[in-house]
């Protein structure tokens, strides 16, 4: 894999547009906004893509952040088997349970790890979250809305240090993972207790909520 | 046009600077020149230091103005279902989702109202000062 990218670019320089099908809208459908993005594109030079990004189907920007918020030392090759290696856990786990449950059931079951982990990521994600806010000398846990970028980390870094910390030593990361996304999955397990604590106090420091100025 | 406004604004320097009236009302340490560059202000409601409990009073200086918390009625309203359903959030998923479209809402409120006030301010906003003033910056040698 050859490095293209720089790290450090003008301003200048636009991102690059990765997915296919945002090529294949015709004329019609792009609003004006769209329409100067597409003519300053033929202008403006363009930053290399990353070499985590690929224009294929099963490119996954969710999926893409998750691996570099597990990779330790950059070490990416490994990240991405851990990532690999748990849908695929995922999928033997739930095609057994596929095969058996009784007839009428079978549809019931998911079956794509893909769909689970986004799933099991949108059930951790947190509604409120608290910043602590100084007011008359004295720190109070003030509850604000969370932008969705902030939320989808807060749900991945609490899977992760779930997965790191409170599972026993000698299991498997993926094992682990897995675990973890099939409860989170039927919104069970501790990620989605962490949510539900961290909501509890928000609705005990309501009151607080007039601290905010935003 | 600046040799007019210089000539006076040496003699007001001169007058901060004399020993003749008393005490002089400038002791320069540093020397007396403009920069090319402008501060870096920014006290619309920000944390401790703006005091805006204190004095309410409605002014239309930018650093006086308050701000409120947006989305309260939203967020009481999905606390007191979180309450009710003992934080199911299945359960709750009209009340979230109403929740979401007011920070929307909110969100693009505040651009929208910021983008305004710098534009009709009448003043600059500092970073744009600083790089007009860099463009055409004080001559400081005769060549």
């Amino acid at each position: 894999v050859f490095l293209v990218r720089w790290s450090r670019y003008n301003p200048y320089y636009l991102e690059p547009e990765v997915r296919k099908d945002a090529y294949g809208r015709p004329e019609s459908e792009l609003s004006a906004e769209e329409k100067e993005q597409q003519e300053l594109k033929a202008i403006r030079p363009i930053k290399a893509a990353t070499s985590g990004v690929s224009s294929s189907v099963f490119n996954d920007p969710v999926l893409s952040k998750f691996i570099n918020m597990m990779m330790k030392h950059g070490d990416k090759v490994l990240a991405r088997e851990i990532l690999t290696q748990t849908l695929e856990h995922i999928k033997r786990k739930q095609v057994e349970k596929y095969h058996k449950t009784p007839e009428g059931m079978k549809d019931t079951i998911e079956c794509n790890p893909y769909a689970i982990f986004h799933q099991a990521l949108e059930n951790c994600k947190p509604v409120v979250g608290l910043a602590s806010i100084q007011k008359g000398g004295k720190y109070y846990q003030v509850p604000i809305p969370l932008s969705d970028n902030r939320r989808r980390f807060l749900a991945m870094k609490w899977l992760i240090t779930e997965c790191r910390e409170n599972k026993h030593r000698r299991t498997h990361m993926y094992e682990k993972l897995s675990q973890e996304l099939l409860a989170a999955f039927v919104k069970e397990g501790n990620v989605v207790k962490k949510k539900h604590e961290l909501h509890k106090m928000a609705e005990s420091n309501r009151a607080y909520a007039h601290f905010r100025w935003w | 046009m600046a040799a007019q406004g210089g000539v006076h604004f040496q003699d007001k320097v001169s007058r901060l600077l004399s020993r003749e009236n008393g005490k002089p009302v400038l002791k320069p340490n540093r020397t007396l020149a403009l920069r090319d560059a402008v501060a870096n202000r920014k006290l619309k409601k920000g944390g401790p230091e703006s005091r805006c409990m204190i004095e309410n009073n409605p002014s239309f200086l930018n650093p006086d103005s308050c701000n409120e918390a947006t989305c309260i009625t939203e967020m009481s309203v999905l606390m007191a279902c979180w309450k009710q359903n003992n934080f199911v959030d299945g359960l709750c998923s009209n009340e979230i989702n109403s929740f979401y479209i007011c920070v929307e809402k909110a969100q693009t409120a505040m651009k929208n109202k910021s983008e305004q006030t710098s534009i009709q301010g009448g003043r600059l906003p500092p970073k744009q000062a600083t790089t007009l003033l860099k463009r055409y910056p004080n001559l400081s040698t005769e060549i």
